[in-house]
């Protein structure tokens, strides 16, 4: 396999956990955005001439994990409940015995957020790419991206502030 | 608190993932992928590929002791139905997991569906790493295996809905049907083997036709233990 294709595996090892972590803040399942995360680079070495030449791969990895998250729904014909926040917060698979932990507190923030703003805030604020790449990526205008942003930072900063803050206080 | 400082609280989160599949698993499936492409219909030849082998990754039994987490898969041989679409036999060959059952960290097992084949093998994998089951795939229940008797609680799963009772403890994760479809998104769950009542164990069975995969569902129960049904 190196043989072939010897940049593969440093790409994967070097963008893998942001993919992932990208991915799990918008499914809210850890190993659900594993295997989905996984599935994508499969796809991603499959398609590596092509996907290597990428403006931003890593984006690509991101928005078919997810488009891949969206067919598993589609045919399931229903969505993991994450309705419940406390649930959110204390399910296991945000975080994971395996792969870490993401604070709960911003977890369940994440996931009271729309799914398109949450895909925004994974893609411009954890991948680090620009307005215009976001907008590529997930098919959409660069004012929406940053209307989508907006929304979503007020609404993390209304949910979260106050809890940081108390914490502070205590 | 502004808004750097807030994106800065944000991103530190995300060091927090990591991302446990191997390079060379996502290799091996990526070949899979590739290969699926080239040869029209190969995915659904696969289900009912005649020559089905077994690759465990790691030895039956593996110790998980010091170890994150291990796994162990399934693999489809499909190089007869390679052979059979018209390409040539010296093509490269085509391992795909069928499933794939890893030990987490916290001692509970993961099960990723993508394809419903070689019962024995998860059933022997399972029971190795201490889960009591039976497995079948025959479109039948395990006719050695009785219902565990649970009062006043959900015995077995309803599609979508968290279990209740002591099964929602052992399968702590949304349970999803139609494993066949997974192909290309593998489903998982997730069994908590500690959290099996005493002399209890899991079964794990296909109903509707295998290999058709919109009447094809995967369903898990609780049975009592014994060694004709569940091995111990």
């Amino acid at each position: 396999m190196g043989s072939q294709r010897p940049d593969f595996a440093e790409f994967y090892r070097e963008v893998k956990d942001e993919c992932l972590f990208a991915v799990v803040v918008s499914v809210g399942d850890r190993d659900t955005a594993q295997d989905l995360v996984a599935e994508a680079f499969a796809r991603a070495w499959a398609s590596w001439p092509a996907v290597s030449r990428h403006p931003a791969p890593a984006a690509w990895v991101v928005r078919t994990a997810l488009n891949a998250g969206v067919s598993r729904w589609r045919r399931r014909r229903r969505e993991v409940a994450v309705a419940d926040l406390a649930l959110v917060a204390d399910r296991p698979a945000a975080g994971g015995a395996a792969g870490g932990s993401v604070d709960p507190r911003i977890m369940a923030a994440l996931m009271r957020l729309p799914a398109r703003q949450r895909q925004v805030v994974a893609l411009r604020l954890f991948l680090d790419l620009d307005t215009e790449r976001t907008a590529q990526a997930l098919g959409i205008a660069p004012g929406t991206v940053q209307a989508h942003l907006g929304r979503a930072m007020a609404a993390l900063r209304d949910d979260l502030v106050p809890v940081w803050q108390e914490e502070n206080q205590s | 608190m502004n808004d750097d400082e807030l994106i800065m609280a944000l991103r530190e989160q995300r060091g927090t993932v990591t991302m446990t599949t191997p390079v060379e698993q996502i290799i091996s499936r990526g070949r899979a992928v590739r290969a699926r492409r080239r040869v029209p219909g190969a995915a659904a030849a696969l289900g009912a590929a005649a020559a089905v082998a077994v690759s465990v990754a790691l030895p039956p039994g593996h110790p998980a002791a010091g170890h994150p987490a291990a796994s162990h898969s399934a693999a489809s041989h499909s190089a007869a139905s390679y052979s059979a679409a018209g390409h040539p036999a010296s093509g490269p060959a085509v391992q795909l997991a069928a499933w794939t059952v890893t030990r987490r960290a916290d001692g509970s097992i993961q099960v990723t569906f993508r394809e419903a084949t070689d019962p024995a093998g998860l059933q022997r994998t399972l029971r190795a790493d201490g889960v009591p089951v039976s497995v079948t795939f025959t479109g039948h229940q395990n006719p050695a295996c009785h219902p565990y008797p649970v009062s006043g609680s959900q015995a077995e799963p309803s599609p979508g809905q968290p279990f209740g009772g002591p099964m929602g403890s052992v399968v702590p994760r949304d349970f999803f049907r139609n494993p066949k479809q997974s192909y290309t998104t593998p489903y998982a769950l997730v069994i908590n083997p500690s959290a099996l009542p005493s002399g209890a164990g899991l079964q794990i069975w296909t109903s509707g036709t295998p290999g058709a995969a919109d009447n094809f569902q995967l369903n898990m129960s609780l049975v009592q233990a014994s060694p004709q049904c569940t091995g111990s």
